[in-house]
């Protein structure tokens, strides 16, 4: 029995030792998830990292329905606004703040765009870093296509800089990945002196701009990204750049930066541009690339331009939450016989796509059961007010966005002709540059070296865009005395309205903090920038605030 | 009581010794007794499963004699304590002929609220139980059978369950052996259960149906009664548990044990949507086509413990010692399928390739992930005449969560005891029948967060263009990698008094306790840049609870014929965020409770570093202008519109204060037991004092302004000034306090020949709530956790319970 004891009593103090011994370890097992030591085997993989940023961009570039680059760049300027509507729509007050300047230096949007925007710098950063350390026989690419990528993603990442610096003017500026830990302030001018000699050191190293680079960053992108800073750079850095500015232009519309469907040109159509084959046109300079059919990956705008029965309008399947509508008076600044006024925007009364009948409001809003009729003023209809502010509106108040187009999901009739299922519905694409663009700020740049007189190619600059917006016998073109600053802005508003620019375009006219408009007053020039999140403040001690803010 | 920021924990269930249980392989039938380790320091030895506290279990076992046969079974129903007061046709009718309200009369009356509800519904449950033993061996085994039929319609779950225990003692009582299995198979539907809101906010002159009798769908709001019959929602499980324990004792004074365990948790959900359902007919992507879905998973953990233990007396002097290792492993994975276009019902999920597969329609996932922890632990004790009582233990505890230079970390727990009963002094007080002073300090991690967040990942970031026109997945960094990530630490402290006095008529004990929470584990804002993305979990600030807890039971009367018992228990606690900034990371406030509904109005609750959890930060609302617009005070008590209050986070900035306080400050409950004769009567009343809820209920449907719906009745008479949108403030910020009677149990004792035990009992519960809450039931309001205090918009039903049951043993 002592033998057996001892036995026992040897085992059970062994097999705890052992198993310790044995079983200490505690690594961490993978299944489900990549590791980034692990990636980069092969161009496939290389491109899926190099793509990643403009998932990302999605998000913060196009209204995705996100606070992003777009709503401050859009909701604080004169054409657009997301009043209250009955119970929708107060949402903390930040649609009000926008539209009164009155944000505040920790308001949750701006830090939301501020946080968006450097998440995609870094998504540009990451496989920098990594492709940059990489051999390329590791990786199954080709020297000229290591270096293309990186160009690539620097032009990327400059984008990325220019959009921040745009809104937030003085900002950190970090090319590698969690270092420096605090990185401090950049001057907007040191900013934009980056920006510009990243572009400059890699667009000769990006591939020209053709088919294969759809919803990528290529040279042409480059290059209007100079035309951007240039435009603005007399705000920007003090230092008027207008000759930059036209050198810029004029390579794209020479074409010397390549074209997506063969020469760069403006598509004659003015739709064009916007519908759901917009891949095929010409003047695409820059967007991000939809595609709903086999990627499901479709355009995010809906959620923030679309009534909650919009969908039937289209014969489409998307609606939105009734969020952005255009602020009353700015429909009428379209002339009647402008194709803009209907074909970019909607009023009055809606009918269905499939049958022609009216589209009936659900969904427990003051007009369920009624027809949708978007009405040009911002005020409660219904109960017969004719108070109009940002706090006062109602399911159908205001003017609403008719841009972009997304195609028919189903069959219908328009004017009587039977319109088959467009294959490509909802996969419009968004344009961050287009070739109309670059012809305006062209023409802008000529103007003001010209002493703020249109000279005849800018003239003809303007009116080739502009006569594609009317019949024939409609059109009356600009001339030297028609088109002065105050028109150069209005029609540019016409023309660019949901774009993303009219924040820029009011600051660079000198009207962002000095002019009214509907329920917004002037505001102090400080508001030209936006503050540094509070948020980004206390947990980097080196950011300093911008003037105007505590 | 809030001890963590990064995720709600449950507490160890300890069953007849072993760490790890699971609750639901429990019958309450098979429960011997029941207790909660209170004490920090008893608790240290667990270690981090035992961060969220300890609930003790021991189950009934078979017992020396001749074998035992218990039988229990009841049967209960669920009744309507109040449907919300929304309008019905009638009363919507005198709103429109008033004019107080535009909405159109679509000329019917209906209320279907009361189709979603299953008014027969009447569950019952069977417990079987036999057991038996001899000197050197006992066994019990139990069979259970539930059929639960919910208060809602399409909402039930059938169970059987399953459990085992033996314990065999051998080599002269020095070596026992202890197996359990346990096994519970359900099938639940789970389709029903919701929709509250949207049946209470219909129009209740609506039908949901056409005229011809099929349903009427509008794309933007749900038919909940044509869903109930044309969709499917079932959910499957299998959870069985199977472990074992040696013990031996290896020399007088020495024992030593294995425990092993395996714990499996196994899945399947199903659903189906009939090709014409409303969710298959509005489908883009597939319209009238069916939609199937089914989800597996399978959850396991495995665990190894060995201990020794020693234990010697030397006069009045005794000691003992423990010292034991613990592995632990766990590992989830899952797969789950849904797809679309169906063009018969027939299938359901059950044939899922039987249509092609199209990009938008199909949707396909799976994954899988472990963890493992390990741990060394000793524990001492001593005790000199049962006087002084010291325990010290120590737990060395990794885990694989953590960073590679943070996976290990040590535990300490030390307690005292003095048992003052026994000195010299006390023989004289007749009046104190026991005494104890008890105090204790207990250390014990958590590492409740997910998996790899030490790691750099890619993951998925949707689908782009590729140059050869294909679309393929991106892959970018998730995450920001944080390798310093390591062990959230709880240091708590408890001074308790145990006492029995007056003849053995007055127990009870007091509790004094202070829990500090440090490094702890959240999910914190990264700053970008230079971080990619905006959140990385890390350790950051202290959070802590302080209060007492006071426990009394008094046996009022005891004589032959009757016996009246009292138990009273009573809690306050004071929560705190004492520091949430590091020498990294500098923040002072989080944001909780997310108030939801229309206008998007935020959350509810700030909490501001060295302020109180679960504070109400809001506007202070200052009256309606006469065209019924708010008005609100700012920090200057000046009386201004809703735009120009200021909603900054800066304290010295904000317009908004401190409107209310979430977390009870104190909780109460009252058990009395009484027992004349064969007839026994417990009456059991619970409460909750001093704090605050946010009536989301009245913020969205007491107010008129822009909306279609059906409305609350208030709408017109205690909210009809209101003619602005909706708005989060103290107008809307009520007492919570309530005092319920919350069970009421009368049973009676027959005594039969040949029968060991016969007992019949009625039950009732949740039968009177006494509240000045005008919301929905304020117990069914979260009073812990991050975001409490906030009501619910689709409350589900607060229901009475009455059940019947017998209990029968020979």
């Amino acid at each position: 029995m002592k033998t057996n004891n001892k036995i026992i009593l040897t085992c059970l103090v062994a097999a705890p030792l052992l198993l310790m011994n044995s079983c200490t370890k505690l690594d961490e097992n993978v299944y489900d998830q990549l590791i980034s030591d692990n990636f980069y085997n092969n161009k496939n993989e290389v491109l899926s990292a190099v793509l990643r940023p403009y998932t990302h961009a999605n998000a913060w570039v196009t209204p995705s329905g996100q606070d992003g680059w777009w709503r401050p760049s859009e909701l604080s300027a004169d054409q657009l606004a997301w009043p209250t509507k009955g119970k929708h729509g107060e949402d903390g007050g930040k649609w009000k703040r926008l539209h009164y300047h009155s944000w505040l230096s920790d308001d949750g949007p701006l830090n939301n765009a501020w946080s968006l925007m450097y998440w995609g710098m870094g998504l540009c950063n990451d496989p920098i870093e990594n492709l940059e350390k990489r051999d390329i026989s590791k990786m199954g690419i080709t020297q000229v296509e290591k270096d293309a990528y990186i160009a690539e993603l620097k032009l990327l990442r400059a984008f990325h800089y220019l959009k921040l610096m745009d809104l937030f003017g003085n900002i950190p500026v970090v090319t590698k990945v969690g270092t420096p830990a605090k990185p401090a302030t950049m001057p907007r001018k040191d900013v934009f002196n980056f920006i510009e000699k990243e572009i400059k050191d890699n667009i000769a190293k990006a591939p020209l701009h053709s088919k294969a680079m759809t919803g990528r960053m290529s040279q042409a992108g480059g290059y209007a990204m100079l035309v951007e800073l240039y435009l603005n750079a007399e705000v920007w850095t003090g230092t008027a750049r207008w000759d930059d500015c036209i050198a810029a232009a004029d390579k794209l519309i020479s074409g010397a930066a390549g074209g997506q469907n063969g020469a760069m040109a403006l598509d004659p159509n003015i739709f064009d541009q916007f519908k759901s084959t917009n891949d095929l046109s010409k003047e695409a300079i820059f967007s991000i690339a939809y595609e709903y059919r086999q990627a499901v990956f479709e355009p995010s705008w809906t959620g923030e331009f679309y009534h909650f029965q919009q969908g039937p309008i289209y014969g489409g399947t998307r609606n939105g939450n009734d969020g952005v509508v255009v602020i009353p008076g700015v429909f009428t600044t379209y002339s009647d016989s402008d194709l803009r006024k209907r074909g970019w925007l909607l009023e009055g009364p809606m009918v269905r796509f499939d049958n022609g009948q009216p589209n009936i409001a659900s969904g427990g809003n003051e007009y369920s059961g009624s027809q949708v009729v978007f009405v040009d003023n911002i005020r409660k209809n219904k109960i017969g007010s004719t108070v109009s502010n940002m706090s006062e509106g109602e399911e159908n108040s205001g003017v609403r966005f008719n841009k972009y187009k997304l195609g028919n999901s189903v069959p219908g009739i328009v004017n009587g002709v039977p319109v088959p299922i467009d294959p490509n519905y909802n996969n419009t694409d968004w344009n961050i540059y287009r070739l109309t663009w670059i012809y305006f700020a062209k023409a802008e740049a000529l103007m003001r070296k010209n002493g703020g007189v249109a000279n005849a190619e800018a003239l003809t600059l303007i009116n080739t865009c502009k006569q594609r917006a009317f019949a024939p016998a409609d059109f009356v073109p600009y001339t030297a005395a028609t088109l002065t600053y105050d028109e150069l802005l209005a029609e540019r508003g016409r023309e660019f309205i949901f774009e993303g620019f009219r924040r820029d375009d009011l600051i660079r006219f000198g009207k962002f903090t000095t002019a009214s408009w509907w329920d917004h007053v002037p505001s102090a020039s400080f508001r030209n920038l936006f503050p540094i999140p509070q948020v980004q403040r206390t947990l980097n001690v080196n950011l300093a605030q911008n003037p105007g803010y505590n | 009581m809030v001890l963590h920021l990064s995720q709600a924990r449950n507490p160890l269930i300890i069953i007849d010794g072993i760490p790890g249980g699971n609750l639901d392989l429990l019958q309450q039938d098979d429960i011997e007794s029941f207790s909660i380790l209170k004490d920090g320091s008893a608790a240290a030895i667990y270690g981090t499963r035992a961060n969220a506290g300890v609930i003790i279990i021991t189950t009934k076992k078979g017992k020396v004699g001749p074998s035992r046969f218990d039988y229990n079974s009841y049967v209960r129903t669920e009744r309507l304590v109040k449907r919300p007061d929304f309008m019905n046709a009638t009363q919507l009718r005198e709103r429109i002929k008033s004019g107080e309200y535009v909405i159109p009369d679509l000329g019917g009356d209906f209320n279907y609220f009361y189709d979603l509800i299953n008014d027969d519904n009447l569950s019952h449950n069977h417990n079987l139980a036999v057991s038996g033993g001899s000197q050197t061996a006992n066994y019990r085994v139990s069979g259970n059978y539930r059929d639960i039929q919910g208060f809602a319609k399409e909402n039930s779950r059938r169970e059987y369950g399953l459990r085992l225990s033996l314990t065999q003692r051998g080599l002269k009582d020095r070596l026992t052996a202890q197996f359990n299995v346990a096994a519970n198979f359900n099938n639940a539907n789970r389709l029903g259960g919701g929709g509250w809101e949207n049946v209470l906010t219909k129009n209740p002159t609506e039908s949901y149906f056409k005229p011809d009798g099929s349903p009427l769908f509008t794309r933007t709001i749900t038919n909940e009664i044509a869903r109930l019959s044309l969709e499917k929602n079932r959910l499957q499980q299998q959870t069985s548990s199977v472990d074992g324990k040696l013990t031996l004792e290896i020399i007088p004074g020495l024992t030593g044990s294995v425990f092993a365990a395996h714990q499996r948790d196994w899945t399947i959900s199903s659903e189906y949507r009939d090709k014409n359902s409303q969710n298959s007919l509005e489908d883009s992507n597939a319209p009238g086509g069916g939609y199937a879905a089914r989800a597996t998973g399978l959850s396991q953990n495995f665990n190894v413990e060995p201990t020794l233990d020693y234990s010697k007396s030397f006069g009045k002097h005794k000691v003992s010692g423990l010292a034991g290792y613990m592995y632990r492993y766990e590992v989830n994975e899952g797969f789950n399928a849904n797809n679309r276009g169906y063009v018969n019902d027939l299938f359901e999920d059950n044939n899922m390739g039987s249509v092609p597969v199209v990009v938008n329609r199909i949707g396909i996932g799976s994954n899988k992930n472990d963890n493992t922890l390990i741990a060394g632990f000793a524990r001492g004790f001593y005790s000199y005449d049962d006087k002084y009582i010291l325990t010290a233990t120590i737990r060395r505890e990794g885990s694989s969560r953590f960073g590679a230079n943070n996976k290990w970390a040590t535990f300490p727990g030390v307690s005292g005891a003095w048992n003052v009963t026994q000195e010299n002094f006390m023989k004289d007080v007749r009046w104190v029948n026991n005494l104890k002073l008890r105090l204790g300090y207990g250390e014990t991690g958590n590492s409740g967060f997910a998996n790899y967040a030490s790691l750099v990942t890619l993951g998925g970031g949707g689908i782009y263009l590729f140059p050869t026109g294909e679309y393929l997945q991106t892959y970018g960094p998730n995450r920001n990698p944080n390798p310093n990530i390591r062990w959230e630490r709880k240091q708590e402290t408890n001074f308790g008094i145990d006492f029995t006095v007056l003849d053995n008529k007055l127990s009870g004990s007091i509790e004094l306790y202070n829990r500090v929470t440090k490094d702890l584990l959240d999910t914190y804002t990264s700053p970008q840049p230079p971080f990619i993305v905006s959140s990385i979990n890390t350790n950051v600030g202290t959070i802590s609870a302080r209060g007492i807890e006071i426990t009394l039971g008094y046996l009022a009367v005891k004589n032959e014929n009757f016996t009246w018992d009292i138990d009273f228990t009573g809690s306050t606690t004071r929560n705190r965020l004492d520091r949430y900034s590091n020498d990294e990371y500098k923040r002072d406030l989080k944001t909780f409770g997310g108030i939801g509904g229309f206008g998007a109005l935020g959350d509810a609750i700030r909490t501001y570093e060295g302020r109180d959890l679960g504070e109400f930060w809001g506007k202070r609302f200052a009256g309606f202008t006469p065209d019924g617009k708010w008005t609100f005070y700012n920090r200057n008590n000046e009386v201004v519109s809703n735009a120009q209050i200021n909603t900054s986070t800066f304290r010295d900035q904000t317009d908004l204060a401190v409107i209310g306080n979430a977390i009870p400050k104190y909780y109460l409950s009252l058990t009395n037991n009484f027992r004349y004769k064969a007839f026994d009567l417990r009456v059991f009343l619970r409460s909750k004092l001093d704090y605050d809820i946010l009536n989301t209920m009245a913020i969205s449907y007491g107010n008129k302004n822009g909306a279609g719906t059906n409305l609350l009745n208030s709408t017109f008479t205690k909210y009809a000034a209101i003619k602005d949108t909706y708005m989060y403030s103290d107008y809307y910020i009520e007492r919570g306090s309530f005092l319920k009677v919350d069970e009421v149990t009368l049973g009676y004792t027959f005594k039969l020949k040949g029968v060991r035990n016969l007992r019949a009992y009625v039950t009732g519960q949740n039968l009177w709530t006494i509240t000045g809450y005008t919301g929905n039931d304020p117990d069914f309001v979260a009073d812990t956790g991050l975001g409490p205090g906030i009501d619910s918009r689709s409350p589900y039903p607060s229901t009475r319970q009455f059940l019947f049951g017998v209990n029968f043993g020979f």
